[in-house]
């Protein structure tokens, strides 16, 4: 082979094509999907449907961070970060010792929303901004590249106009970009089939740089479960329906088998 | 209890690489002869470690088979296919027995297949299917056909030998005809009954 | 599970067996006093002097550490003002349930604007990501008084001023609870209890209910008479003793605190 004439050609693809830089999120199969990682400073929306995997997917992002010696925060509002840390000591890839040098960062939104005075049941504009600031403040004081919100649903049932929401997500994300934080919103929704949302409110996938969903299919009466990559911006991406299994090594992914990648009520039915 | 292995797979298996993969074909009558004689010399002779699936049969009774033979297989991981569809069935005491609950979830095989991969500690080994027949019990031929695509091709670039286990005149046409096309090598001992 | 409490004789004649209001004129309306054991609430209106009465009848303290003044409304130096001007006993115990709540509320207000304003420091976000759970801010000061009170040895005296806070945060029955439980208490070791409550806002039934439990109902009332004001309190309830229901019109004077003018019999 003649590799003079294929390093021309590399190089002649590197000066045309612009590809952004890569937060390598480290996830067994996932940066296979994104063609190298998720472009830094994004804003991905994690949704899926309850035991999907979600918060595991989040965790282990901060964990290969971590891994790779970067600074992680996980503000979790949906169980107690005790309770989080406890759930994830099962996994092999996580090392208690992340948490006490200070590379994973584990906020209670319950603590955040008391030490802000947030102690009311709905936010307005005022709290918004206060609990954006706090974000950003914690991001930027300790150089948080990657940061996981588990959940932004907990978190948007608070705020109780769409305006605000969409407010709320789209200056966090602009803040967390500029500061080169990749971040995963995860979002609850109660159907992954192809005409659900992607979102609980509709606006965050609007706003978010990248979608990806996660769910069950059900073949013959068992569930397993996908993870769909549906839009990521700034990267060429597949498409497919992903398999995972939720392994002590952290997430793993296949793709789906094409003759079974949709619910067979889905496809009985015709939805 | 004598029990007679064909050499002449452990010889044709001598001439395959780590990246082939090998239809094995049995008849109803020889399926644990050829299995053995196939997965001994893997284990004996070439040192091999490797995770052999059970479509079939629940692993304990695969483990106790070979047991029954003077052969250890604890340095076998394997995956059981049948066992959780029977209640009771997964309380058992081989801690190499890792159970997927139904022989439809053929991605999750291929996934905790490749996660035992990860965690082994041997150089050189194998996936051992047992059986494409069992699969297309429970697996429309597409399905089937297009997975088996899929975990040839998973393992050949890993490097990792797969052997498949298969009764041919009971196999959905679609099915063993791609797994003709696919599989690199081939052991026939679907038609021949050895005394 | 009743706890049997031996009186000694010595201690029986030295307290007898009425105590006084802190107001002689009321005592002799009274006939000597209230009876020990009993547990008295009184239903206010703002500017009837119910306040300045709760203080008094606190002043006769026979064991100042066996006296207790509970005030929800306010700081411990307006306490110690009053009770200097009328030269009452200064070495009673006193909690100011407000103070302390101002306190608490105050300080975590004052804590989240400075964290919203000037946002986090790095020592505050390592002890927030240390911190896994919201500190216990709701003080249940319900249970607290409760306990304090019921730690008060045999013929104490204690007055709540007043049960208006309770009533606000709590669940008015678990308040009510803790009113009969005191009132057993108080009955058990001869004690002396004087709880205030303000009727603006009062749900009948709770009314009704503190006056079935108390052994002693007054009414502190106040009305305009031309440019005056006339201040009063009424007995509506006196256990076994209905002679003493009455309508006491009163002042105030610099000299004697609560002071009845003009008394009417009301039964």
């Amino acid at each position: 082979m003649n590799s003079g004439g294929l390093g021309e050609l590399i190089a002649v693809q590197a000066a045309s094509t612009y590809s952004r830089d890569r937060c390598v999120t480290g996830i067994h199969g996932l940066d296979e999907i994104l063609r190298g990682g998720i472009p830094y400073g994004s804003t991905v929306l994690a949704s899926g449907t309850c035991g999907s995997g979600k918060t595991t997917l989040g965790m282990e992002f901060l964990v290969r961070g971590a891994l790779a010696g970067e600074a992680c925060a996980h503000f979790t509002a949906t169980e107690p970060s005790v309770k989080l840390l406890e759930n994830i000591r099962q996994y092999a890839f996580f090392d208690m010792n992340m948490v006490d040098t200070g590379l994973i960062n584990v906020f209670d939104m319950d603590v955040l929303y008391s030490w802000l005075g947030l102690d009311k049941s709905t936010f307005d504009l005022d709290d918004v901004h206060a609990l954006i600031k706090s974000i950003t403040d914690i991001v930027n004081t300790i150089g948080v590249t990657r940061l996981v919100i588990d959940s932004v649903t907990t978190l948007c049932y608070k705020i109780k106009s769409e305006q605000l929401i969409r407010d709320f997500l789209f200056t966090l994300g602009k803040k967390l970009a500029t500061l080169g934080c990749t971040t995963i919103l995860i979002s609850e929704i109660t159907s992954a089939t192809e005409n659900a949302h992607w979102s609980s409110f509709g606006v965050e996938e609007a706003i978010a740089d990248g979608i990806v969903v996660m769910g069950d299919v059900e073949r013959m009466g068992h569930l397993l479960r996908f993870l769909q990559v549906v839009k990521m911006r700034g990267t060429a991406h597949s498409r497919a329906k992903h398999a995972i299994e939720l392994t002590p090594l952290g997430v793993m992914l296949t793709p789906m088998l094409k003759w079974g990648a949709q619910s067979d009520k889905a496809s009985r039915w015709g939805a | 209890m004598m029990f007679e292995l064909d050499q002449r797979i452990a010889e044709q298996l001598s001439t395959i690489s780590l990246n082939s993969s090998v239809q094995v074909r049995c008849g109803n009558s020889n399926a644990f002869m050829v299995t053995a004689s196939t997965m001994l010399p893997l284990m004996q002779m070439f040192e091999m470690g490797g995770v052999y699936i059970s479509a079939s049969r629940g692993a304990v009774e695969i483990i106790q088979a070979f047991e029954s033979i003077g052969v250890d297989v604890s340095n076998i991981q394997f995956i059981d296919l049948v066992s959780s569809g029977i209640l009771g069935g997964t309380d058992v005491n081989y801690p190499n027995i890792h159970f997927v609950d139904s022989p439809i979830m053929l991605e999750s095989v291929l996934l905790r297949t490749l996660y035992i991969l990860r965690t082994t500690n041997t150089q050189r080994n194998f996936v051992f299917l047992d059986s494409v027949n069992a699969l297309a019990i429970y697996n429309e031929d597409r399905m089937l056909a297009e997975y088996l695509h899929t975990f040839i091709n998973t393992f050949r670039q890993r490097e990792v030998l797969s052997v498949i286990l298969n009764v041919p005149d009971q196999t959905p046409p679609l099915v063993l005809s791609n797994l003709d096309l696919y599989c690199t090598d081939l052991v026939d001992r679907g038609q021949v009954v050895i005394h | 599970m009743r706890k049997n409490i031996t009186f000694d004789q010595e201690d029986e004649d030295f307290f007898g067996q009425v105590g006084s209001f802190g107001v002689p004129k009321f005592d002799n309306e009274m006939h000597g006093g209230v009876p020990r054991g009993f547990t008295m609430v009184a239903f206010t209106e703002t500017g009837s002097g119910a306040e300045l009465f709760a203080k008094q009848f606190i002043s006769p303290a026979e064991e100042s550490e066996n006296t207790l003044y509970i005030s929800t409304n306010e700081a411990q130096p307006e306490i110690v003002r009053v009770f200097n001007k009328y030269g009452w006993p200064l070495d009673v115990n006193v909690r100011t349930i407000g103070e302390e709540y101002n306190a608490n509320v105050l300080e975590k207000e004052l804590l989240a604007s400075r964290y919203r304003l000037e946002g986090f420091r790095l020592e505050d976000i390592q002890r927030l990501a240390q911190t896994r759970f919201v500190e216990d801010s709701t003080q249940d000061y319900l249970t607290e008084v409760t306990n304090e009170i019921m730690a008060l040895g045999p013929y104490f005296r204690a007055g709540i001023d007043s049960l208006d806070f309770f009533l606000q945060r709590d669940d008015p029955g678990r308040v009510v609870a803790m009113i009969r439980m005191l009132q057993a208490h108080t009955q058990m070791y001869r004690g002396l209890l004087l709880i205030m409550v303000s009727v603006n806002g009062l749900p009948a039934s709770v009314r009704q209910e503190l006056s079935s439990i108390a052994d002693m109902v007054l009414t502190f009332g106040v009305r305009t008479i031309g440019s005056d004001f006339e201040t009063s309190m009424i007995v509506s309830k006196f256990r076994n003793a209905p002679e003493n229901l009455k309508m006491l019109v009163f002042r105030v004077t610099p000299e004697e605190g609560i002071t009845p003018e003009t008394v009417e019999r009301i039964a």
